[in-house]
């Protein structure tokens, strides 16, 4: 019986929780006339998969090839720098380390809204504005803290005897780093990884402040220039959508093992 | 743990990055898009509706197809172009020509010392009318323009036994026959992104009432929104609320065109550009006529946007951009541009083709007859006024016997917008 209740309740949420994802894949087959004449909310009266090729067309495939352009340079600078500094705060003695760190975490509670303008001043002034550089630095510099604040919190949980069996055996400390502690943090790479990719590939903000041509646009930023002033092509867009999605569902559903195992590590300790 | 040893180790490293690091700031400073070639211009555009996209883009190829000057075209998103304008503008390398209206925003940029002089551009427009010039001043090119009105589908006004209106009595007679047929009379899409289409009959209601020059006093902070004359034109508003759309304020001005086009809605006020919210083979059956004359005294105004460009005053181009501003000023620069829009909107220049069609010819003739053009309530004011008359519209269109302190509230929020 409780049974029966639960699988009514479980599936009403899960139905409700997909509905908006179904309305996006039945608007991204519909035609603009048919969206026009009888409204988004109306029963589909036709099967076009031309919004897809507007959308990829239209910008999509460069926004694309931009954002992957992004998102890989970014995880991967962001977390090699962070593993690094996760490290050295986690397994040596650094003086001032708590307030190194409490710093990192401090920085992440910063809104970044605040930092927009002296960002893009900043990055005028590097001459890298306008230029997927800029985008990957400020990117690797805002997720840093976090990514090292997780990491050295992993790290530390990480049992003592391993490092001294290794210095016993005569590793020096980049050894240790490469050969002990880097494959011992997989999982919590693994899913930060994957949390990165997503983050990075979404953002919109730090994207729209520090590019300004729509030809180093990534994609979502493409995706909002696919809206009109006045009118927008609703078919169009949702194809987009769903094109842009495609990544990011890509990398969690290959990361997904690691996503979960990483995390349950993190909690036993 | 050696210690020094460590320190050793992370040093090194350090070092490495920066060393990587400089290099590549330094490729990407002389690769990136910013850095452009010598000799073209680029217009950083908010038209990004696909039609307006195609039409841009086409004038942009008639351009440099001429083999002179060269320009490159960069869409954004209008609603990322209208946050970023004051950094695009602000910036050491800014783009050289901007898609905009013309307006006190750009006003105040001018003041500022951001953009650039093309009087000599107006030179070349001597045949131009008056009016486009005042508007314009110093700074700003115009070359497009449309009409606003009460939008119908001809087949469905045939079908209810009904013709256009032309005085208020008719308009409000036309609602009570379509009311009795079971169809809402008046479609209005002022809610989800669209509040701004209630400013539409604020401000017609006003220029039919009070006449343009109250209007432009009022928006420009010369006169009050709780004075009686302002009270006053919310009398015939409220006549017509119960012919208004009961979820009006709920669906956008996308969903009220559907409506509208399926009949039922009898009739949408809106801009021309509403064409492109519409299927292909409905803008044939597509007819409009004036908001009706209430008192015949007032001289007759109509709402008539102006589109153009205007130029950064720190752009390198100069030359190449001024060549591209009297190429779209020019008869036949507008008519490629009308060729490849979607067509409803009209040319700036007095000697150019309009794409022809009878809707459009009935637009531009609209506008002829007017005595006096106002813009649209943010162009004739500000976009930071804007929100001002969203809330209060709104606002009045859910709680209409509010009204007093609907309007003491806008006062006083309209008065933190000036005095900002």
């Amino acid at each position: 019986m409780s049974n029966r209740v639960f699988h009514a309740v479980a599936g009403t949420i899960s139905v409700l929780w997909l509905l908006p994802i179904v309305a996006v894949l039945v608007t991204a087959v519909r035609s603009f006339d048919d969206i026009a004449a009888n409204g988004l909310a109306a029963f589909p009266q036709s099967f076009t998969l031309a919004g897809f090729g507007d959308a990829w067309t239209n910008g999509g495939a460069s926004a694309m090839w931009n954002s992957v352009l992004v998102t890989v340079p970014t995880v991967f600078l962001s977390l090699a720098l962070s593993s690094a500094a996760a490290y050295a705060l986690s397994r040596f003695e650094i003086p001032g380390r708590r307030t190194i760190i409490l710093l990192m975490l401090a920085g992440n509670l910063l809104p970044p809204q605040i930092l927009l303008v002296p960002v893009s001043k900043l990055a005028e002034l590097l001459g890298i504005y306008d230029t997927l550089i800029a985008l990957i630095v400020v990117q690797v510099g805002f997720g840093l803290g976090f990514y090292t604040f997780v990491l050295q919190g992993f790290m530390r949980a990480m049992p003592n005897e391993v490092q001294e069996a290794a210095t016993i055996d005569g590793a020096g400390p980049v050894q240790i780093f490469w050969r002990i502690v880097l494959p011992m943090t997989r999982p919590a790479l693994a899913a930060l990884a994957a949390l990165a990719f997503t983050w990075i590939f979404n953002d919109l903000l730090w994207a729209i402040t520090v590019l300004r041509s729509s030809s180093v646009m990534p994609v979502t930023p493409a995706l909002l220039a696919l809206q009109g002033q006045y009118v927008s092509n609703w078919n169009v867009i949702a194809a987009g959508s769903v094109i842009a999605a495609v990544p990011t569902v890509a990398v969690f559903l290959r990361f997904q093992r690691h996503f979960i195992s990483g995390l349950a590590v993190g909690a036993v300790k | 743990m050696d210690r020094r040893h460590f320190l050793r180790v992370t040093a090194a490293a350090g070092a490495g990055l920066l060393v990587s690091g400089t290099a590549s700031c330094a490729t990407s400073a002389s690769s990136g898009p910013v850095a452009q070639t010598a000799g073209t211009a680029t217009i950083q555009s908010n038209l990004s509706a696909p039609a307006a996209k195609a039409a841009i883009e086409a004038l942009v190829k008639a351009f440099n197809d001429r083999r002179g000057a060269q320009v490159s075209v960069n869409t954004v998103a209008s609603e990322t172009f209208r946050t970023q304008l004051p950094s695009y503008l602000t910036s050491a390398n800014p783009p050289d020509l901007f898609t905009w209206y013309p307006g006190s925003l750009l006003k105040g940029y001018e003041e500022k010392g951001l953009l650039l002089d093309v009087s000599d551009v107006w030179q070349t427009m001597g045949d131009y009318p008056q009016a486009f010039k005042t508007l314009s001043g110093k700074v700003f090119v115009p070359t497009t323009y449309y009409w606003w009105g009460f939008f119908y589908r001809k087949s469905n006004f045939a079908r209810w036994g009904v013709t256009p209106p032309k005085t208020w009595q008719e308009f409000v007679a036309l609602c009570q026959t379509l009311q009795g047929k079971g169809v809402v009379p008046l479609g209005m899409g002022a809610g989800a992104d669209s509040p701004w289409t209630a400013s539409s009959w604020f401000d017609y209601f006003n220029i039919r009432i009070n006449g343009a020059p109250f209007h432009r006093e009022l928006l420009a902070g010369k006169q009050r929104f709780d004075d009686p004359k302002v009270k006053a034109i919310f009398t015939p508003w409220r006549e017509v609320l119960p012919y208004t759309d009961p979820n009006g304020t709920a669906i956008g001005f996308q969903e009220a065109t559907t409506a509208m086009l399926q009949g039922r809605t009898g009739m949408l006020l809106t801009g021309a550009f509403f064409a492109d919210a519409a299927p292909k083979d409905a803008i044939d059956d597509i007819d409009f006529f004036r908001f009706p004359i209430i008192d015949p005294k007032v001289p007759l105004a109509e709402e008539g946007p102006t589109d153009g460009f205007f130029a950064s005053a720190r752009s390198p181009h100069v030359k190449e951009l001024k060549e591209f501003l009297t190429y779209a000023a020019t008869a036949e620069g507008q008519e490629v541009y009308l060729k490849a829009s979607s067509g409803t909107v009209l040319p700036t220049h007095p000697g150019a083709k309009d794409t022809g069609t009878p809707l459009v010819q009935k637009g531009r003739a609209h506008l002829k007859e007017a005595a006096e053009i106002t813009q649209f309530f943010n162009r004739d004011s500000s976009d930071a006024l804007q929100p001002t008359a969203d809330a209060a519209l709104v606002k009045f269109l859910q709680q209409p016997d509010q009204l007093d302190s609907i309007l003491a509230t806008w006062q006083k929020a309209a008065e933190q917008v000036w005095s900002a």
